[in-house]
């Protein structure tokens, strides 16, 4: 009796399996109509070929914890394009954006539920693009690129299965990148606060100016290497993968060790909190008590010193985030919209896509007074907005020196998968607390992170 | 058609006379199930006559359904992917055998990320089990004001994990609550790296799990405790036994299955502990990525959807189930062998 409960068992495993295998592996075309990612789609939305078509229809649009703040101003650009195009709709719908959004965006793109029009980060953008979610703009529209600044055209270019760069997403807004910093704590270490040091190992000397001017007392920035990972080795020039992506370069070039010994002097020297390490690497809190130097490179934290704390934003300076080696300012990495090539109406979901990022609409969002953000588009770039600044305060300051140095930033942003950026990450924390030589780490990290690449094939 | 349409009763095979009874006519889906289905038992009247073989089946198909979807499929894809180079975003994925276990054995990450799950539940599973059980003794009494503990210690289950961290950041903060607190008793002299160092980190998420979890299986200890005799106790009383021993011999056995209960769902939990790891270690698992758990090495490895190896993190998923189960056997016949 046991015996036979047990084949019955075993038998029914097999079965169960057997039909997993059935649903669970396959993938690809099933011979049918065209095909994106596995999902059949319409002929126009794959291939070569101009999109063509009536903008009629109803599409879907998915924005990142947006509505809440920005809810009257999307609405108005959703009525207006509705107006501009009688037959077309367009839903909104917004996405609270937590650390799952790349997980559940993947599994609405397998499911071939990718809302029509999206907003992605570039990790998202990359793993769709690799996988066919996403319309090729750049093919589908050959006048997409003429609006925006050509280093966020070109941002946004992403490879697709066969290792080809395509384009598939349109540059929307960006934060930009500067230095905030406390200028009482700057001059009483020294440091000169009318002049900003022009290289990444120029800012980490004045840090440990800093260091040795507080004793303890406050720190110069946060410990937490992730928001310095790969940004910092952009702006030195230091290739941190290979040309085609599928390889850890950065132990090649002397310099990543040297920015590596940086940071692990400047730990052991206090100019870091130590439980920064790999905890919060947001200072806003520390600044804003005056406990911290240098501020967030963010221009809306400068705001948010401007409204949480009146006194300390007094003493607030901002400047230009140094340059180093490329010799200009990192595009980088801005929010972006896409079309799905799963959309039932890519003409109307393409035509959406661009109508929400011309300068027009991109503009008048930038200058909504509750929000810190800049244009990806030449003409809104030098709008009076952004270029007319009569005030001397920082906020000002900070809003013309970043919409000044994105009309000529480089493209020269590196975009590292999330696993591979952690696996980097957890090797120079060792070599920060001592426990690893800034070379084996080095060495370790690129290990470790060919590891992953390999794995991707 | 027409069938359906007479107004005449269709009897029910080998259901006698009971079915011919007068009363209003039966719906059409009745009249068709009496016809097409097998009936009850001959000479069945009353409940009996709605017995069916299928019933149970019918009654229950929404949770079998539930549970082939959403687990039993899951499971089996799992291990069948565990033998692929799938991806995440999925596209046309190639049979690899046994490499991706092959790779685990040599992966010192994996085995590290399988030690630190294993030590949270060795050193979680005996105190979740002991703990909320003292505290459902504490205020199992009805003392005036007693309602406001059992809320008090209800109200970490009701919290967000995201509020727990920032909270649990903020009191372990080298500048934080806790350290103060020791500096000015003269404890310490620096503060104790709590967030910096992997080996407190890992003891402090435990701490986390602990505390979010202890008012959660206080209430399963409430219910198992209104089920020991009161007798047994003033028995006991009243030979002398004190607290300590009546808890032992008396409470402990009382509620051994409740015990059993929260053991293994603790051991479940302990070894798919993620929030506590990330709110306290952040994106890389403490520093170096030491604290990871066999969860964290999971999405590494596995769920990236630029560079993971979904066939590899479904290889370590089979490990993490195949642990779990195992702990969960050897618990069960651990406690067997006591009883016995």
């Amino acid at each position: 009796m046991r015996a036979g409960r047990l084949t019955a068992s075993v038998a029914g495993i097999i079965a169960l399996t057997l039909t997993a295998a059935g649903c669970g592996l396959s993938g690809g075309s099933d011979g049918g109509d065209a095909t994106a990612g596995g999902c059949k789609v319409d002929k126009g939305n794959v291939g070569s070929g101009k999109l063509t078509g009536d903008v009629k229809g109803q599409i879907t649009f998915q924005t990142t914890n947006l509505k809440k703040d920005f809810g009257d101003f999307f609405n108005g650009v959703i009525k207006d394009f509705e107006k501009a195009h009688p037959g077309a709709k367009v839903k909104w719908i917004d996405d609270p954006g937590d650390n799952t959004f790349t997980s559940r965006t993947v599994a609405d793109a397998q499911a071939c539920t990718l809302p029509d029009v999206i907003n992605l980060n570039a990790p998202t953008a990359t793993a769709l693009t690799k996988a066919g979610y996403l319309l090729d703009l750049g093919t589908k529209d050959p006048d997409a690129a003429k609006p925006f600044v050509p280093s966020f055209w070109k941002s946004g270019t992403f490879k697709d299965a066969e290792g080809t760069s395509i384009h598939t997403v349109l540059p929307w807004y960006t934060g930009g990148v500067l230095i905030t910093y406390n200028k009482d704590l700057l001059s009483k270490a020294g440091v000169d606060t009318t002049k900003s040091p022009t290289s990444i190992f120029g800012l980490f000397a004045d840090y440990e100016k800093v260091a040795k001017a507080a004793k303890g007392k406050y720190y110069a920035t946060m410990a937490n290497p992730i928001w310095r990972i790969p940004a910092d080795w952009d702006q030195m020039n230091i290739k941190t993968l290979s040309s085609d992506g599928k390889s850890a370069v950065f132990a090649n070039d002397p310099r990543t060790v040297q920015w590596v010994a940086w940071m692990a002097k400047l730990y052991k020297e206090g100019a870091m909190p130590k439980d920064s390490l790999s905890s919060s690497n947001d200072p806003s809190t520390l600044y804003s008590q005056g406990k911290v130097a240098y501020g967030s490179t963010n221009p809306s934290f400068v705001r948010f010193v401007k409204q949480n704390s009146p006194s300390v934003y007094a003493k607030t300076g901002v400047g230009q985030q140094p340059y180093d080696a490329l010799g200009k300012a990192s595009a980088g990495a801005p929010q972006y919209i896409s079309v799905a090539a799963t959309s039932k109406h890519a003409p109307v979901a393409l035509s959406f896509a661009e109508f929400l990022t011309d300068a027009e609409n991109q503009t008048a969002w930038c200058k909504d007074p509750d929000v810190v953000i800049f244009p990806t588009t030449t003409e809104s770039l030098n709008d009076p907005f952004f270029q007319d600044v009569t005030g001397s305060d920082p906020f000002s300051q900070a809003r013309k020196l970043v919409a000044d140095q994105l009309k000529t930033a480089s493209t020269n942003q590196t975009n590292l998968s999330p696993a591979v950026q952690n696996a980097i990450v957890s090797q120079v924390q060792l070599a920060m607390q001592g426990k690893k030589s800034a070379e084996q780490a080095v060495k370790d990290a690129q290990e470790k992170a060919n590891e992953l690449l390999k794995q991707a094939g | 058609m027409v069938a359906t349409q007479t107004a005449e009763p269709v009897s029910v095979p080998g259901a006698g006379r009971t079915a011919a009874a007068p009363g209003p006519a039966p719906s059409r889906i009745r009249r068709f199930a009496r016809a097409v289905l097998p009936g009850p038992a001959p000479g069945a009247n009353g409940a009996a006559l709605y017995r069916r073989w299928w019933l149970p089946w019918l009654w229950t198909a929404p949770a079998i359904v539930c549970a082939v979807v959403f687990g039993v499929f899951p499971f089996f894809n799992t291990v069948l992917l565990s033998f692929t180079d799938a991806k995440p975003l999925g596209g046309a994925a190639s049979f690899v055998g046994l490499d991706n276990y092959t790779r685990m054995v040599d992966d010192s990450d994996f085995w590290l990320a399988t030690r630190n799950s294993v030590l949270y539940a060795i050193v979680v599973v005996p105190l979740m089990v002991l703990l909320p059980l003292m505290l459902a003794v504490l205020v199992e009494k009805n003392l005036p004001g007693i309602g406001f503990f059992r809320s008090a210690f209800y109200t970490p289950v009701l919290a967000s994990s995201v509020v727990v961290g920032l909270s649990w950041q903020w009191l372990l903060a080298d500048d934080g609550l806790v350290n103060t607190w020791l500096r000015k008793a003269h404890l310490i002299r620096s503060a104790i790296p709590f967030l910096s160092d992997s080996w407190l980190i890992l003891f402090c998420a435990m701490g986390l799990t602990l505390w979010k979890g202890l008012g959660w299986y206080m209430v399963f200890y409430l219910a198992a405790l209104g089920n020991v005799p009161k007798e047994l106790h003033e028995a006991a009383s009243m030979d002398g036994a004190g607290a300590v021993r009546r808890f032992w011999h008396i409470t402990m056995p009382g509620v051994r299955q409740a015990m059993m209960l929260v053991g293994t769902l603790t051991g479940i939990g302990s070894l798919r502990v993620f929030t506590e790891i990330y709110m306290l270690g952040s994106s890389t698992g403490g520093p170096g990525g030491a604290d990871r758990t066999l969860p964290f090495y999971i999405r590494d490895v596995g769920l990236d959807p630029i560079t993971g190896n979904a066939g590899y993190g479904s290889a370590v998923s089979v490990a993490l189930f195949a642990l779990t189960l195992g702990l969960t056997l050897l618990a069960q016949r651990l406690t067997k062998e006591d009883e016995a």
